[in-house]
């Protein structure tokens, strides 16, 4: 590593609010050998301006008309083209190696102005310019087959809950359309409003279709279902865009649990969710934003897909993205996907919104010194 | 030979013994006792040493499972018994007293060990009583700004034992194949 500057390069955060200038100042701090501080912009000499905050196009227009030739660095969850000398882009969530590549480069553009006083020329575009972004297209030694996942889950089952659909590239719109399912249209979205409504009003609900009779009992948190899940499954796994369901509202009596099968609220909808979805995401997730673990399931009573344990570790660590998941434990979407539908049916999971979660790319996994042990341990409690 | 340890720990009566003998390869070595004071309306016997289980794997390697007594006046055996430990399996007993008064007192025993490992939570005797809910506990550890794996258990059953720790192999390493 090349030997730190005497004096830190001055770096100010446009736009950005607390945490992230929190979360940068200890990147700087722990990860920088203290090579760059963080302070205002009058007093700095590069800029860094996350252009997803509210406003942030206009914030750029206007740091430009305040100051046109100082170093930036934009960020940015979406791809960015860059027609500017002075102006790098760096996608996020920011590799931090891509960051201090472009600090330093701003730095080094800094030096050579104040040497030569001459104009800087933009030539080829940077390579920290171009579009950063890692994506999900199929590497050739991926693998798309559990490592041995399965042994939690036999294969027949585990196209039940998970489907067998392959990694899919989430840059083109036609594969992307393919990955998500709608939850409103299924069995699993009609049980979420007859719970809501159930909360709401704190009353038994009944939820009358073509499929066996299905009583949610709010008191003691249970479902009672007066069929076979084998016969309950076909209902939850066929969409049907125009059902209108009634929910009614039910004595205690009507909820007697005589002839039926019992379930924990929970664990019903979680199965519904992994039965609809099938491997495939709830409309209108973001592939790219960060997801967060509200706390662990509750895994002992759950239909347990694989990988479910090492996701909920990492989500519990830090928020990832679905696709930097299935990247860092180098597993198929799908298993990604399959976990987080069923988490988030049940409110344990869903994408954070707070901007620091996507400023910095969540750093990589450090094997444990003793991965081989638990390697063997794991196999061992799995019956291997 | 390649020798580890996890410890199981939790208050008097809420299975940590059953849960070593679920998973253990030999038969659990317990020291257990008549009890002869408060204890003894929880339960006939009690561990006032350890109780030790031990999985093996192949020929050159070794788990050994260490549970820690329950009562609080053998607390001087917990410091001694987590050295080197590679994590915490808590066992709480849902039908006590104060289950979440349970969770932190052992949670501040065990704090340093925690630190330099990881902790799993198991609530014992859900099918005595349903309240609180895992939820609950859940929420009594909001504040502490960790995100520890609780899960329902019955210390009887293998299964649920062996995924408690699953859980904690995967809380150290969470890029574990597996």
């Amino acid at each position: 590593m090349s030997k730190a500057p005497l004096t830190p390069v001055r770096l100010a955060a446009v736009g950005m609010d607390q945490r992230q200038r929190n979360a940068l100042r200890m990147l700087f701090t722990t990860q920088c050998n203290n090579r760059y501080v963080l302070m205002e912009e009058d007093s700095s000499e590069i800029c860094i301006l996350d252009l997803d905050v509210f406003g942030g196009e206009r914030l750029w227009e206007e740091f430009r008309e305040r100051h046109p030739d100082r170093p930036l660095i934009l960020v940015s969850l979406k791809p960015g083209e860059i027609a500017d000398a002075h102006t790098l882009f760096v996608q996020k969530p920011i590799p931090v190696n891509q960051l201090i590549a472009a600090i330093e480069q701003q730095r080094r553009l800094l030096s050579t102005r104040n040497k030569t006083c001459s104009q800087v020329e933009s030539g080829a575009p940077h390579p920290i310019a171009k579009n950063n972004h890692q994506t999900a297209t199929p590497q050739p030694g991926k693998k798309n087959t559990p490592r041995r996942a399965a042994s939690l889950m036999s294969a027949s089952k585990e196209k039940i809950f998970v489907g067998t659909s392959p990694d899919i590239d989430p840059k083109d719109p036609a594969q992307l359309t393919k990955v998500y399912y709608k939850p409103d249209h299924y069995l699993q979205g009609i049980i979420q409003q007859a719970l809501n409504q159930a909360v709401r009003y704190n009353k038994n609900i009944a939820i009358e279709g073509p499929w066996p009779a299905i009583i949610l009992d709010i008191e003691k948190h249970k479902i009672w279902v007066s069929a076979e899940e084998r016969q309950l499954r076909p209902y939850c796994t066929v969409p049907d865009a125009t059902l209108e369901v009634p929910l009614r509202i039910i004595e205690v009596d009507e909820a007697s649990p005589i002839g039926r099968r019992e379930f924990p609220i929970q664990a019903f909808l979680w199965q519904l969710a992994l039965w609809a979805s099938r491997g495939r995401l709830p409309h209108g997730t973001d592939l790219f934003q960060p997801i967060y673990l509200r706390r662990w399931p509750n895994f002992t009573r759950l239909v347990m897909t694989p990988y479910a344990l090492a996701i909920a570790a990492l989500w519990a660590e830090q928020p990832r993205s679905l696709i930097g998941t299935a990247e860092t434990l180098d597993i198929p979407q799908r298993y990604v996907f399959a976990f987080y539908s069923a988490a988030h049916a049940i409110q344990l999971a869903g994408e954070t919104r707070r901007a620091v979660d996507t400023l910095i790319e969540p750093p990589a996994v450090k094997p444990s010194q003793n991965r081989g042990l638990f390697g063997r341990l794991l196999n061992r409690l799995r019956g291997g | 030979m390649s020798d580890y340890k996890f410890i199981f720990s939790g208050p008097v009566g809420v299975g940590k013994t059953t849960a070593i003998g679920a998973i253990s390869d030999v038969a659990p070595v317990t020291t257990d006792e008549q009890a002869s004071d408060m204890t003894k309306a929880q339960k006939s016997g009690t561990t006032v040493a350890m109780d030790y289980g031990m999985i093996k794997l192949g020929d050159r390697e070794r788990i050994h499972l260490y549970g820690t007594p329950g009562q609080e006046r053998f607390d001087f055996m917990w410091e001694i018994l987590t050295q080197g430990g590679i994590g915490l399996i808590l066992l709480i007993g849902n039908n006590r007293p104060d289950p979440f008064s349970d969770m932190h007192f052992f949670l501040k025993a065990f704090k340093d060990f925690i630190g330099r490992s990881k902790v799993v939570i198991g609530v014992t005797k859900m099918d005595l009583t349903d309240k609180p809910r895992i939820e609950d506990y859940h929420l009594q550890l909001e504040d502490c700004g960790v995100k520890i794996p609780i899960f329902e258990v019955d210390a009887r059953m293998k299964g649920d034992v062996s995924l408690l720790i699953e859980a904690l192999l995967y809380s150290l390493d969470p890029g574990l194949e597996g």
